[in-house]
């Protein structure tokens, strides 16, 4: 099963130790640089099966390199990201406990709420609730600029959201803990955070917003694809086809 | 409260945890009793384990390392046997050998041990830092590097050891004073004397005699593995418009059979 | 740790220098300061003597702190700052007569030989010298730095040479210096870093469903109204209910109730919550009280019909309760509770 990898390989999976996620048309370039560099032939549709070298010497470690879909521009992002929760895992020093236990309430917020936002004055009232060290306001602050640093969480107008790399890595522990809040996309049937929602309440899919535009892109009268209701909201432009011709 | 006081404390059990793989704890004794079992005796324990118990342990050692290489503390071998091999000892020669093949064939990384008395491993990079092209990802920069680089240089073109006064003044003329907050780096002193010095990329000692006490600092043994004098030396001819070579001694250290085997990385490209 | 440090510690030295004069000579009238000589009784010859001895070391310690402030300076092949340093050292010791002193004098020595040599290898060293102010001109230059250009400006906080860093500095230096380094990248990640817990009691649920079409949302307001008043009915009953619990457990055994067993519902989590949040309204209203028994527990009792007129004019204090389901299930271990003493509302019961 596991390939013996090149030092191509090895600077791809460094580069993404480097930076947590990339995107796709970064990716691709970094194959062909990585390719270059140790004079490894580079065949420009083999990107996932050059990744898929690397996750094969990686399973043991229970890392991965995986593919996702950023509901902010709809493009394929590509995240290094681990596995399992183990006594070793867990002795991670990025964020202290009251941190984590922080984060865990932002992503509380942000899975129960309807548009996948949390607020910054929510999450400063949450640290109300906290059951290990309470945070201080400025220390919350400080903590959430590093989240959004660290490429956790994003931020716009004081409102957070997940990133693309939070979603990547965590959506198999959001699916399991929050199994009857998390909903999936009725296009991409990937979880679901920012999106729209039927508003027929007997329905109330859900769908990403670069999943309407594309799904809906050139219909005069959109439909929910469920439940054939009107779909009330406004419909966004299609964004980021630049990479989306080869697939 | 104290019932929240008691439930506090069964809850902080991990976060103790965690603080003791951090620091540096005071385990000397407990890696005194560990001995570094024979080969016969590490023979006769692989054959008590399958081989996927093996691997196992392997890929916990290499998470381990890599959890701890995050803050660039090298791991110790009693926190390593301690919290990972556990009853694994008797093949710890063979699990540790099948790490450092890991990280070589997977990540491109050497497993080095750099201090062989207090036996303390740490992680350097295989692949060069310097390619043709520049990368078409561009990494975050971390501007302790660059602090670092400028103690490093002046450390080593003074003659390997350099008095604390001199340093400060020197860092001083960058802006960066001791005993002011720095708004990128903080509290400036500890970061260069406590956590520059744990993770051994420098020394900082007493001078003996000296009244008031006065300090030096040297390089560290993880910056002897991973850094090149070479490259300081390149990019201070550059800064100072002069032919490295004109520093005589420094240039014959820093292509010296002895460093250029571990961190020298100028030549071959 | 350190006693003295570059700059503006020589004040620190002197004045050990004088606690320990005032030790070791045992000499009335040497209490004050420097000039205290002048109006002292005792007989001048001595006190002439202890004049120039203190003066004498006064100079000792100039001179090393001098030669240790100034490192970089004596070490600079274009002067003869050294020199000067020692020919002074020798006037002085022309009129040492003590060991205090003499011990001052060897003190100078061992800095200024160690300085010596310094000197010395760098003079017999092959190649070019390094020169640190010179290496951090350039690098100042490296990482962007805007000099003033105007000259009648003020230089900031007197700073060495002037101008201001860009943001990006450090950055930029870093990012140039990184080929010398050969760091090894680090993994991060946050699935994993903590423990695996449910998420709190999911209570959004049913509302996310209700996304309000344009219709709705017109008439919601009133709809809301009538909800908020009969919230706070149903809450007024559940007080009541809560406190017509701890009266009877409290009329069985007239002593206080551990707060927790009377709140905690072992079976139910959301109960528990609810439980708090109503008995925290029969404190409020002075009907209940919250003590800590002699373990420091916090335990609950009821309070006498009298007492409550009366109790009014009592200062409350505040305490916030947090529970989450982690402490919950602690809490039901740790006081072993079987059963919940107060019982669900029946409406609700499954």
């Amino acid at each position: 099963m596991s390939r013996e990898l090149g030092d191509g390989h090895r600077r791809f999976l460094q580069t993404l130790m480097a930076v947590g996620v990339t995107d796709e048309q970064e990716a691709r370039a970094l194959y062909q640089h990585c390719c270059d560099t140790h004079t490894m032939q580079c065949i420009p549709d083999k990107l996932d099966e050059f990744i898929e070298a690397i996750n094969s010497r990686l399973q043991p470690m229970f890392m991965q390199i995986r593919k996702g879909m950023s509901e902010e521009n709809g493009r394929q992002y590509y995240a290094l990201v681990n596995m399992a929760e183990t006594d070793i895992t867990r002795m991670t020093s990025d964020y202290a406990d009251n941190e984590l236990e922080l984060f865990r309430k932002t992503l509380d917020l942000i899975v129960s709420s309807e548009n996948g936002k949390a607020s910054s004055t929510d999450i400063l009232n949450s640290t109300d609730t906290m059951t290990s060290k309470k945070l201080k306001k400025s220390e919350t602050e400080h903590l959430l600029t590093r989240l959004v640093q660290d490429n956790w969480l994003c931020e716009r107008r004081g409102e957070y959201t997940l990133s693309t790399r939070c979603i990547i890595e965590m959506e198999p522990y959001i699916r399991t803990m929050y199994q009857e809040q998390v909903k999936v996309c009725h296009i991409c049937h990937n979880i679901a955070f920012q999106c729209q929602i039927c508003e027929n309440p007997s329905c109330g899919i859900k769908i990403h917003n670069p999943c309407v535009a594309r799904y809906f892109k050139g219909r005069v009268e959109p439909r929910c694809p469920a439940c054939d209701d009107f779909w009330p909201h406004e419909i966004p432009e299609v964004r980021g086809l630049r990479s989306q011709s080869k697939r | 409260m104290t019932q929240r006081k008691r439930l506090s404390n069964v809850q902080s059990s991990s976060q103790s945890k965690r603080q003791s793989n951090s620091f540096m704890t005071q385990e000397e004794d407990e890696d005194a009793t560990f001995t570094q079992p024979s080969t016969s005796q590490v023979q006769r324990g692989l054959e008590k384990l399958t081989a996927a118990q093996v691997d196992q342990k392997t890929a916990e050692v290499v998470q381990y390392i890599l959890v701890k290489d995050q803050k660039k503390i090298p791991v110790r071998r009693a926190d390593l046997v301690k919290h990972v091999i556990k009853d694994y000892r008797t093949v710890y020669p063979e699990i540790i050998k099948r790490a450092m093949l890991t990280f070589e064939q997977v990540f491109g990384l050497k497993l080095v041990e750099i201090d062989s008395k207090n036996h303390m491993y740490v992680l350097v990079n295989n692949l060069d830092a310097s390619t043709a092209r520049p990368s078409p990802v561009e990494r975050p920069s971390n501007p302790k590097m660059g602090l670092l680089f400028v103690i490093l240089s002046v450390i080593f073109m003074k003659g390997g050891v350099v008095r604390e006064n001199l340093m400060w003044n020197t860092l001083k003329k960058l802006r960066v004073d001791p005993g002011q907050r720095h708004e990128e780096f903080g509290d400036v002193r500890k970061v260069i004397t406590d956590e520059f010095v744990r993770q051994r990329y420098l020394e900082y000692v007493r001078v003996p005699h000296t009244e008031p006490v006065e300090y030096e600092f040297r390089w560290g043994q993880r910056s002897d593995m991973e850094v090149s004098k070479a490259q300081i030396l390149e990019f201070m001819g550059q800064l100072l418009e002069q032919d490295p070579q004109s520093w005589t001694q420094q240039y014959r250290e820093a292509h010296s059979t002895a460093s250029s085997s571990q961190a020298s990385s100028s030549n071959h490209r | 740790m350190r006693k003295a440090r570059a700059g503006g510690d020589d004040e620190a030295v002197r004045q050990n220098g004088s606690s320990s004069r005032r030790r070791t000579d045992q000499h009335p009238g040497d209490g004050e300061d420097h000039d205290s000589s002048s109006g002292g009784v005792q007989d001048d010859d001595d006190d002439n003597d202890l004049g120039l001895r203190r003066e004498i070391r006064s100079k000792y310690r100039d001179l090393i702190n001098s030669v240790q402030q100034n490192r970089e300076d004596m070490l600079s092949p274009s002067n003869n700052k050294l020199t000067e340093v020692l020919e002074e050292a020798n006037k002085l010791f022309k009129d040492v007569r003590q060991a205090r002193e003499a011990a001052l004098d060897a003190q100078l020595l061992v800095v200024a030989t160690d300085l010596g040599k310094e000197k010395a290898s760098q003079l017999f060293s092959e190649g070019s010298a390094f020169d640190p102010s010179a290496f951090a001109e350039h690098l100042l230059s490296f990482m962007g730095l805007n000099r003033l250009e105007d000259e009648d400006d003020e230089p900031p906080n007197g700073c060495a040479s002037d101008g201001y860093l860009p943001k990006d500095a450090w950055h930029r230096l870093a990012r140039r210096a990184e080929c010398c380094f050969r760091t090894a990248p680090s993994f991060h990640y946050m699935m994993g870093s903590f423990y695996t817990e449910p998420p709190p009691p999911k209570q959004r649920i049913e509302r996310q469903r209700k996304a309000p079409s344009k219709e709705a949302k017109r008439i919601m307001p009133t709809q809301l109204k009538k909800m908020e008043e009969s919230h706070q009915e149903a809450t007024e009953k559940e007080v009541e209910r809560i406190l017509g619990y701890l009266k009877s457990y409290y009329q069985d055994d007239p002593s206080p109730i551990s707060y927790y067993e009377f709140v905690i519902d072992p079976n139910s989590f959301s109960r528990t919550v609810e439980n708090i949040f109503h008995t925290s309204f029969l404190i409020r209203d002075g009907l209940a009280r919250l003590k800590l028994d002699s373990d420091k527990l916090p335990c609950i009792e009821p309070v006498e019909e009298e007492e409550v007129e009366a109790a009014g004019s009592f200062s409350r204090k505040q305490c916030i309760v947090s529970i989450s389901p982690k402490i919950w299930r602690e809490l039901i271990d740790v006081f072993e509770i079987k059963e919940t003493i107060i019982q669900p509302p029946e409406t609700q019961s499954e």
